[in-house]
C-alpha cells in the first residue's frame, strides 16, 4: 500500500496552493539562482557566437595579423612600419603561409562626373580576397600583373558602386581618385553580417565603403608612401596557426633588433581566450547562482522545519489513519522538491524574459540553450532535495500520540 | 462471538526524566465481534493509554495483544501503520480533520494510504458520508461546519476502509448535549449493523450506551461489568 509519486505531486501541489503567499515567498531564492543561471549562460553564449561569428566574417580562424604594438615604448627607435622590401623577406620566409597581403590605406577623394567623395583606399596584394574570405561580384580583382605593372585600376565596394553608378555598370568607368584617373575593373561582393539580430545595423557595413587598388601604383605613383604598418596573412588550415603565429613572432623581433615594436594576433588565439574568458566568466557567475540557490536551500529548509511544526497534528492524523514513516518522509520531500521546482520554473520564465529584454537592449540574438533550461531545472531540484531531506526525516520521525496531541 | 481482540498482562510506562511511570500496570481483555464497549475511569487512569495500544499508535511495554488472532505487540512501525489504516477506525475528541481539505478528502485519507484508485476514493467516501447524512456537505471544509456535523465526517472517515474496530476517544467531549447524543445514536447504530465499538469516556451517561463498561483506575481494571 504505496502512496505513488502522482498522489504525493497532487498533495504537495494543494498544499503549495493553499500556502500561495508563504510558498512564493519560499522561492524567491530558487527564483533568482535559477533566472541568473538563464540570463549569464545565454549572454555569455550569445557574445561568444557573436564574436566568432565575426571572426568567421573576418577571414576565419587561419588568419593572423602583424600589427603596431601600442603597448610599445616608441622611444626605442626602431621602425614602427615595414616597407614593400622588408615584406618580401617576410613573405620568402613564411612559404607555409597561404595568402599574404600588406595593409596601406589612404582617405582618398573620388570624384565621377560632378560628383566627389571620400572612401579608405587600400593598396593591396592579389591575395587579400582569400585572406577576407572575400570575393568579387563584378569583373575581376586586382591581379600579379597589375601588380607589376603598377596599372590604374581600381576594385570598388558595394556602396561607392552605388553611390556613383546606381544600378548602372561600373566595370569599364574611369574614375578620378586623388586626382588620378583610374580604371574600375571589378566591384566587391556586398558584405553583410550573416545571422544578424534584425534590429542590428550591419556590422560589416564599413567594408563596402572600401576601395582597393595595387599596393605598387600606391606606392610609386604618389598616392602613398612605401610604409606597410599591418600584415594580414592565412595559414593553411586552422591546426597549422599558431605554429605559424610563433614563426612570425620571432622573424618580427629579430628585424627589430628584439624590441616588441609589433604584435602579431591570431583569430585562433583571440577565439580560445574568448573561450577560456567565457569559462571563467561562466564559472564565476554559477559560483554566484550556487550561491543564490544554496541561500534559496536554507531559507525553503527553514520555511519546512517550521511548517513541520506548524502541521504536527496533520502529521499525527495522518499517521492515525494509516500513514507511515515514509509515506509522511515523502510526502514533504516531495513537496519540497516540488516548491523549489516551481521556484526553479518561475526562475527560468523570468530569465527568459530578461534575455528577451537584454537582447533587444544588446541587439544580440540571445538565445537559451535546451541544456540552460534543463541544468537550471535540475539545479532548482537538487536543491528541493537537499533543502527537503532533513525536515522531511524529522517529519517522518514524529511520535503519532505526541503529534495527535501537539497544539 | 469471535474474539477480535485479547490482550494479556499488559503493561506500560512512561520515562519522564528518570523516574518511571507506570501508566498500564498488567491488563487482560477480552472484546469480541460487534461489542460495544466504554472504557471509563477518571483522568490518569490510563484509559488513554489503554486507547492508544488497542489502536496501535503505541506498543506495550509489556504482554501481549492478539487483534484478530494475530500478535501486534511485536509488529514494526510500518506495520502497525498498516493495521491502523485497514482495521481501526480513529474518533477523536477533537475531530482531527485536516483544516484544508474538504469533508469528502478528509474521508478518503484512509483509503488514499491503502492505495485506492482515486475514483474508488470518491466513490466509498461519498456513500460513507451519505451513511452518515452529511451527503451534501462533500465540498465543505472543516471550518464550515458545526462541532456535530465534523465529528460525523470523522466517524466517516472511521469507517470508510471497514476497520475490525472503531476507536473513539471521547467523542462527545467537545460538543453541546443535543450534537452529543446525536453522535452516540450513530455509534449505537454503527453497533446494531455489527461495528465493534471501543469508547473511551469519563462521562458515566455516555457509558451507559455500551453493552460492557470497562472501569480503570490506576493502571489496573477494576470491573468488567456487563450492561
Amino acid at each position: 500500500m504505496a502512496i505513488s509519486i502522482k498522489e504525493n505531486l497532487i498533495v504537495g501541489f494543494s498544499d503549495f496552493w493553499s500556502r500561495k503567499i508563504r510558498s512564493i515567498i519560499v522561492i524567491l531564492g530558487i527564483i533568482l539562482g535559477t533566472m541568473s543561471i538563464i540570463v549569464v549562460t545565454s549572454i555569455i553564449n550569445g557574445i561568444n557566437k557573436t564574436t566568432m561569428a565575426w571572426l568567421m566574417e573576418r577571414g576565419g580562424l587561419a588568419k593572423i595579423s602583424i600589427e603596431r604594438n601600442w603597448d610599445n615604448d616608441t622611444t626605442s627607435g626602431e621602425r614602427e612600419y615595414f616597407n614593400l622590401k622588408e615584406f618580401e623577406q617576410i613573405s620568402s620566409l613564411i612559404p607555409e603561409a597561404k595568402y599574404i597581403n600588406p595593409q596601406m590605406n589612404r582617405h582618398l577623394s573620388f570624384s565621377y562626373k560632378q560628383d566627389t567623395q571620400y572612401f579608405s583606399t587600400f593598396g593591396v596584394l592579389a591575395d587579400l580576397t582569400g585572406i577576407e574570405e572575400w570575393d568579387i561580384s563584378k569583373g575581376r580583382f586586382i591581379n600579379d600583373f597589375d601588380i607589376k605593372q603598377n596599372n590604374d585600376v581600381i576594385v570598388i565596394g558595394s556602396y561607392i558602386k552605388d553611390t556613383f553608378f546606381g544600378n548602372k555598370n561600373a566595370i569599364g568607368e574611369i574614375i578620378t581618385v586623388h586626382n588620378r584617373r583610374m580604371k574600375i575593373i571589378g566591384v566587391m561582393e556586398h558584405r553583410f553580417m550573416k545571422n544578424n539580430h534584425p534590429m542590428q545595423q550591419n556590422g560589416l557595413a564599413y567594408l563596402n565603403r572600401r576601395a582597393f587598388i595595387p599596393i605598387s601604383t600606391m606606392i610609386n605613383k604618389g598616392t602613398g608612401e612605401d610604409k606597410i604598418f599591418r600584415i594580414d596573412l592565412k595559414a593553411n588550415d586552422v591546426e597549422s596557426a599558431s605554429a605559424l603565429g610563433a614563426k612570425l613572432e620571432n622573424i618580427i623581433l629579430n628585424m627589430r633588433h628584439g624590441k616588441p615594436v609589433f604584435r602579431i594576433r591570431s583569430a585562433k588565439d583571440e577565439a580560445q581566450t574568448m573561450k577560456k574568458n567565457s569559462e571563467i566568466f561562466q564559472l564565476v557567475f554559477t559560483l554566484i547562482s550556487a550561491i543564490s540557490l544554496f541561500v534559496g536551500a536554507i531559507v525553503i529548509s527553514n520555511i519546512m522545519l517550521a511548517t513541520i511544526k506548524e502541521r504536527t497534528r496533520e502529521i499525527g492524523i495522518r499517521l492515525a489513519v494509516g500513514a507511515r514513516r515514509r509515506d509522511i518522509f515523502f510526502q514533504f520531500l516531495v513537496q519540497t522538491i516540488l516548491v523549489a521546482v516551481i521556484g526553479g520554473i518561475f526562475g527560468i520564465i523570468t530569465g527568459l524574459s530578461i534575455l528577451n529584454i537584454v537582447s533587444k537592449f544588446l541587439e544580440m540574438e540571445l538565445f537559451a540553450n535546451t541544456s540552460t533550461i534543463v541544468f537550471a531545472l535540475l539545479s532548482s531540484a537538487v536543491v528541493g532535495l537537499l533543502a527537503g531531506v532533513i525536515p522531511a526525516i524529522i517529519a517522518s520521525r514524529l511520535d503519532p500520540i505526541r503529534a495527535l496531541r501537539y497544539q | 462471538m469471535e474474539k477480535i481482540i485479547s490482550i494479556k498482562g499488559i503493561t506500560k510506562d512512561y520515562k519522564m526524566g528518570k523516574v518511571i511511570v507506570p501508566a498500564l500496570r498488567g491488563i487482560d481483555l477480552d472484546i469480541h465481534k460487534g461489542d460495544f464497549v466504554a472504557i471509563t475511569g477518571p483522568s490518569g487512569s490510563g484509559k488513554s493509554t489503554l486507547m492508544h495500544i488497542l489502536g496501535c499508535l503505541d506498543s506495550p511495554t509489556q504482554g501481549n495483544y492478539l487483534l484478530n488472532n494475530r500478535n501486534v505487540s511485536t509488529r514494526n512501525k510500518s506495520k502497525l501503520a498498516e493495521i491502523r489504516n485497514k482495521q481501526i477506525g480513529f474518533v477523536f475528541q477533537t475531530f482531527n480533520l485536516l483544516p484544508h481539505l474538504n469533508m469528502q478528502k478528509n474521508v478518503e485519507l484512509p483509503l488514499m494510504y491503502s492505495g485506492f484508485s482515486p475514483r474508488k476514493r470518491a466513490k466509498l467516501a461519498k456513500k460513507v458520508l451519505s451513511e452518515v447524512g452529511l451527503a451534501n456537505r462533500l465540498k465543505h471544509k472543516p471550518s464550515e461546519l458545526s462541532g456535530g456535523q465534523r465529528q460525523r465526517v470523522a466517524i466517516a472517515r472511521a469507517i470508510v476502509n471497514s476497520p475490525s474496530i472503531i476507536l473513539a476517544d471521547e467523542p462527545t467531549g467537545n460538543l453541546d448535549t443535543a450534537s452529543g447524543m446525536d453522535i452516540l445514536s450513530i455509534f449505537t447504530e454503527l453497533h446494531k449493523q455489527g461495528h465493534t465499538v471501543i469508547m473511551v469516556t469519563h462521562d458515566p451517561s455516555v457509558a451507559k450506551r455500551a453493552n460492557k463498561i470497562i472501569k480503570l483506575v490506576d493502571g489496573v481494571i477494576v470491573n468488567g461489568d456487563i450492561n
